[in-house]
């Protein structure tokens, strides 16, 4: 330090606090910055809204509670099977209106207390209770009062009516307990603001509630007592740090250096080089049943007209989308349904991208008075790069035959406000529909089937009465062996009709450390369950 | 002073008050469902409708802002559609975040911005001036995320030497919560490592935050000292032979800085709603993302509860200006 | 006119600002004949998405094969068209407000800073954000929602800067020989207050077009296929770090115009204020 007077004020002090810093951090830095540890699963995974699995049922929840829940039944391998889980049988009684499942014994929650039917019985009525996502496929079907416990290892189920897609959704409810969430209740709200952010199940693994930030950051460690046993897996995995990454050139990154073990299952396909050519991940790809559809408002005028309809059906070039766009990491759909489950008519063609036929189909529309002329609107989600790319693609063919198509960025909450009417619904929109239970209904029933208008699954508000029959014979038969039938004559009317442009099944691409291995992947859950994953060195 | 400082802020409550009506009502014309956000995708009409009456959304507007202003003063903030916490929960949890990351930015563009602007003000039109200027511009003009990926690819990727995002490293145990900032949290706790790991980590996200403020402060406090070195009551200095630095740096700091306190003022506000891309970029779990999130699920409770922070911090710094503004020159006061 | 342009060509920078601006005028003026590919403002090549930058893709092309060359030139007017509007717009604004407020003093003064304050604190995004729903979103919508939060940066400077003048020397001496306050206001106080303002319209100008750019890729402003520079930083950002060149070149634009506009702003700041004037 120099004698003369302070003529630099305060930069001297500055710079000996500067040295302090970075002296710090050198010391800090001794370690290495990869935080990579041998039994801590770093996971890129999107985090659902909050942790409670009775308000919330998405594509992120489902990953999540896989691992800090457990359910009746659950869905297993590629592809999936419902296969006992908490419970080791079930039996169904021949109208399909009484249920009976036998839980295993010796199951314990994560506080210790035993599992028992009654607290099957109260995750089931609080489902119902609090009436929000996941109990959609069960309120119209099941009362409160007819989930029982006649002992202390059967749970009862009185359905209304006979609903096939019953035993499919069974998965979808996650067993808590009861004695952790009743201390917490607020005025009778069933413990939902608890627990929104804490756990109480009785998973492989177990949420640390200081751990956890809504939508930023989960940590989870193993439950040594799960029920299952680890006898399969001799090194699992202690600690689950969901850090889920917003952007996705951070995400690569993080994959790259070693800083994540996994980026969430909706990598893009232009990533997929760089990350296969490097020595510390790969890609992974795995056939889901999620397909991609562009909806089109059948009661706004061109859509009212079934050959304006045609003509947009053959305007989309599907193959360019898939091989170009998606670099080959889909596989072309034409059904409105994945093409790997049961009640597809595999004899149907579907449409083909051909400019020349969708001129032909236009000048028909324009013959019997369609608006083909009127300015369009096509919505897209903003957020997903696919969807806003396959809408400039549209355009710019749809420009070569003289259709003004307007690409609109939207979000996802506004999209469904406004499906919830015909009027406020857009021209055009561009969604997926996961698998929220794997069965026809969750797609072509809950798409095509006039009761359900008002949801945004619907929101092409297609009615045909006869379809409605159709569906509705097929919703109530028990046996796939009569349901099959039905839902592939539906279809079949359905595609005549067009009335929603039907793209790809998707192609799940995720970004994996090369030391994560065991990995078990089923389209419920995306391959999120970590108890089989071990992490080699 | 006192007189001043409690007449600023009585004046304050009014503003604060416009700022919740224009909020509350621009936030009505967003379209989106807050009853459709909170119930989820698989939900039936009827369940919709259900909710709307519980949470008293199909009453009318002016009834509903009645109750919300009456809910504020008692600082309920209502919960949040997404998270089904009381936002003021999700706010105190992730305010602390914003704030370090605010300071840290905000000390940086000062520290540095200050001395180089009065360094391009005193070498008006020579080569340090111009090369300021080039500089400082770039600062203005370059996009957040390209500057924050350049950043990461080099000093996470090439050197290795910083985290490529968030607060802490995964690995590390996080210190109980005293004050709600890592860093203190880590001292009181007595884990050296874990505060060396969150400093690691406030490095690039602070330095990409500060690029807007730097460029703004030089440019203004060269503006300003351009503006001081040309007034009388300096000519008149000079040649009465005060030495040369003492004149540099006291004098002319005093007097130019008028508009870069201002501009402090202005910056802090704006780095909490700006951090918005920072935070995105870096994982950082602060207001920034919590208001995008916010907006992207239609949650209309935090939407508003945000604004008001925002207001209520715009507020606090604006009286903040004002009071060094007026022990800079004092004569403002006498007026205020 | 010629004294100050000789003036300005003495300052170097100002004068690179000054050719700089003209450059993106011109480009923004003739986009459509420039452009080598000018139908790339909406035609897409599925075949060549992602080329790196070659000769007859000079900045590569992008996620749908289109040229990033020609998007960039003809993105030049969207560019202009917004930063220009949304900033002499807010300056319109806020400029008299702060004038008034800063010499008046009392009621009027209070009222017009607090509703100022007010406006600072409306997070742009949600203005924005509802705007774009009440008149669709589009290039205007996202336009008015930064004109209308960004007038207040011009009052509180202005006011700030009227207030320290309006205590000083010259002005007391103005008001000693009977000068009217409208004379006092623009013919003395707002030259002097001007140079704080110039240097905040420049910068306005480059985090407008920024700013217009996080509201494009939230659906709240320019949308596809427009060749808006900020959009195409966003929509790159999925392609990072492998296709630089996607936001590289878009950047560099934004840069580069942003530069012209400041080094010009400060050179005219240099050249408008009295004190300077006179001293050189």
């Amino acid at each position: 330090m120099t004698a003369r007077k302070k003529s630099h004020g305060p930069l001297l002090g500055r710079r000996q606090a500067a040295t302090l810093a970075a002296g710090a951090l050198v010391a800090g830095t001794l370690r290495s910055v990869q935080a990579a540890d041998a039994s801590t699963f770093v996971s890129g995974f999107a985090l659902p809204m909050n942790l409670d699995p009775h308000q919330v049922y998405d594509v992120p929840m489902q990953s999540m509670m896989l691992n800090a829940y457990d359910n009746l039944y659950r869905y297993q391998n590629d592809p999936p099977q419902i296969v006992p889980w908490l419970a080791e049988s079930h039996t169904v009684s021949d109208d399909g209106l009484l249920w009976e499942f036998k839980l295993r014994p010796g199951i314990k929650f994560h506080d210790g207390s035993p599992m028992t039917a009654e607290d099957v019985v109260y995750s089931f009525r609080r489902v119902l209770a609090l009436g929000l996502a996941p109990a959609g496929a069960f309120l119209k079907i099941l009362k409160p009062d007819n989930v029982t416990a006649p002992d202390p290892r059967t749970v009862r189920f009185k359905l209304e009516t006979s609903y096939a897609p019953f035993f499919a959704a069974i998965p979808s409810i996650s067993i808590v307990n009861p004695r952790l969430i009743e201390p917490n209740v607020k005025n009778g709200d069933w413990g939902k603001a608890w627990l929104a952010s804490n756990g109480a199940g009785s998973g492989s693994y177990r949420i640390v509630s200081a751990g956890y930030r809504p939508l930023e950051y989960l940590d989870m460690e193993i439950n040594e007592d799960h029920f299952l046993g680890w006898s399969h897996n001799p090194k699992p995995v202690k600690k689950i740090a969901y850090r889920p990454t917003k952007e996705t050139s951070t995400r690569v990154l993080a994959l790259l250096n070693g800083s994540l073990d996994c980026t969430d299952p909706n990598l893009p396909a232009d990533q997929v080089e760089q990350i296969n050519a490097s020595k510390i991940a790969y890609v992974q790809k795995d056939v889901v049943m999620r397909t991609f559809v562009i909806r089109m408002n059948n009661t706004k005028p061109p859509f009212n007209n079934l050959n304006a309809r045609l003509c947009f059906a053959h305007a989309f070039n599907y193959m360019g989308f898939i091989k170009d766009i998606l670099g080959g990491y889909a596989t072309r759909d034409p059904y409105p349904m994945p093409d790997n489950l049961w009640g597809i008519p595999k004899d149907v063609k579907g449409y083909d991208y051909d400019l020349k036929k969708a001129k032909e189909y236009y000048a028909k529309a324009v013959a019997e008075g369609a608006p083909m002329k009127r300015p369009l609107e096509l919505h897209v989600q903003s957020e997903n790069e696919q969807s806003v790319q396959g809408a400039q693609l549209f355009q710019a063919d749809l420009a070569q035959i003289g259709i003004n198509l307007k690409v609109v960025g939207n979000i996802w909450s506004n999209l469904t406000t406004a499906a919830a009417k015909p009027d406020t619904t857009p021209d055009m929109w561009v969604h997926w529909v996961s698998t929220y239970f794997v069965d026809p209904e969750n797609w072509v029933g809950q798409m095509y089937d006039s009761q359900f208008h008002g949801t945004w699954k619907a929101s092409s508000y297609y009615k045909n009465d006869q379809v409605d029959a159709l569906l509705r014979k097929a919703r109530a038969a028990v046996k796939q062996e009569e349901r099959a039938p039905l839902y592939e004559e539906a279809i079949r009317k359905i595609m005549a009709d067009s009335p929603d442009i039907w793209i790809y099944n998707s192609m799940q691409l995720q970004g994996l450390n090369k030391r994560v291995k065991g990995r078990r992947f089923c389209t419920v859950g995306q391959g999120a369950e970590i108890r089989w994953i071990t992490l080699d060195s | 002073m006192l007189r001043f400082v409690v007449r600023r802020c009585l004046l304050v409550l009014p503003s604060l008050l416009g700022l919740l009506v224009i909020t509350f009502l621009l936030i009505r014309v967003v379209p989106s469902d807050p009853a459709m956000a909170m119930a989820g995708d698989a939900a039936t009409p009827e369940q919709i409708e259900r909710l709307r009456q519980q949470y008293g959304l199909d009453r009318p507007i002016w009834e509903q802002f009645v109750s919300y202003a009456g809910k504020v003063a008692t600082l309920d903030l209502g919960e949040s559609a997404f998270s089904r916490r009381p936002v003021a929960v999700d706010i105190a949890q992730r305010l602390p975040a914003t704030l370090t990351l605010t300071f840290c930015a905000l000390a940086i563009s000062v520290f540095v911005g200050v001395p180089l602007g009065v360094v391009a003000g005193l070498s008006h039109n020579a080569w340090p001036d111009y090369l300021l200027r080039v500089f400082s511009v770039m600062g203005i003009a370059v996009a957040a995320f390209w500057f924050a990926i350049m950043l990461q690819l080099l000093f996470s990727m090439e050197l290795g030497w910083l985290p490529l995002r968030g607060e802490l490293s995964p690995t590390i145990q996080r210190p109980p919560r005293v004050t709600g900032f890592m860093v203190a949290d880590a001292l009181i706790a007595g884990r050296l490592d874990v505060a060396a790991d969150a400093l690691r980590h406030l490095v690039l996200p602070a330095v990409t935050l500060s690029l807007g403020g730097l460029a703004t402060i030089v440019r203004f406090t060269r503006a300003g000292v351009l503006d001081t070195m040309q007034q009388d009551f300096v000519f008149y200095e000079r040649a009465m032979g005060y030495r040369r630095w003492r004149l540099n740096w006291i004098y002319v700091l005093r007097n130019s800085v008028t508009a870069t306190v201002t501009q402090i003022g202005l910056l802090f506000g704006g780095l909490i709603a700006g951090g918005v891309v920072v935070e995105a970029i870096f994982d950082w779990p602060g207001i920034g993302s919590y208001t995008v999130q916010a907006i992207l699920t239609g949650d209309r409770q935090v939407m508003l509860a945000v604004t008001l922070l925002i207001g209520v911090v715009y507020a606090a710094v604006n009286i903040l200006t004002d009071l060094v503004h007026g022990v800079l020159d004092p004569r403002l006061m006498e007026r205020g | 006119m010629s004294p100050i342009l000789r003036k300005l060509s003495r300052d170097l920078p100002a004068m690179l600002g000054l050719a700089i601006v003209l450059f993106v005028l011109v480009i923004a003026i003739f986009g459509p004949m420039l452009a080598p590919y000018p139908e790339d403002a909406a035609a897409s090549h599925l075949t060549r998405r992602l080329r790196p930058p070659s000769a007859a893709f000079p900045f590569g092309t992008d996620n749908l094969g289109r040229d990033i060359f020609s998007r960039v030139i003809l993105g030049a007017r969207g560019a202009l068209s917004i930063a220009l509007t949304v900033v002499s717009t807010a300056m319109l604004i806020g400029v008299p407000l702060g004038l008034i407020a800063g010499y008046r003093g009392g009621w009027l003064s209070e009222g017009i800073m607090r509703v100022t304050d007010v406006v600072l604190a409306i997070p742009q995004l949600i203005l924005a954000l509802a705007l774009a729903q009440l008149m669709s979103p589009s290039l205007e919508s996202a336009m008015l929602a930064l004109s209308l939060t960004y007038w207040p940066y011009f009052t509180r400077i202005v006011y700030a800067e009227t207030r320290r003048l309006s205590s000083s020397l010259f002005v007391d001496a103005l008001r000693g020989i009977g000068a009217g306050s409208g004379r006092i206001v623009f013919l003395h106080i707002l030259p002097n207050a001007l140079s704080p303002v110039i240097v905040r319209a420049t910068i306005g100008l480059g985090f407008t077009i920024l700013v217009a750019a996080v509201l494009g890729f939230l659906g709240m402003g320019a949308t596809p296929p427009a060749p808006d520079w900020g959009l195409a930083i966003a929509e790159s950002r999925t392609y990072l770090p492998r296709a630089w060149w996607y936001a590289t070149f878009p950047g560099l634009a934004i840069l580069i115009t942003v530069m012209g506009f400041n080094l010009l702003g400060d050179g005219l700041r240099d050249i408008v204020d009295p004190r300077i004037r006179r001293s050189r």
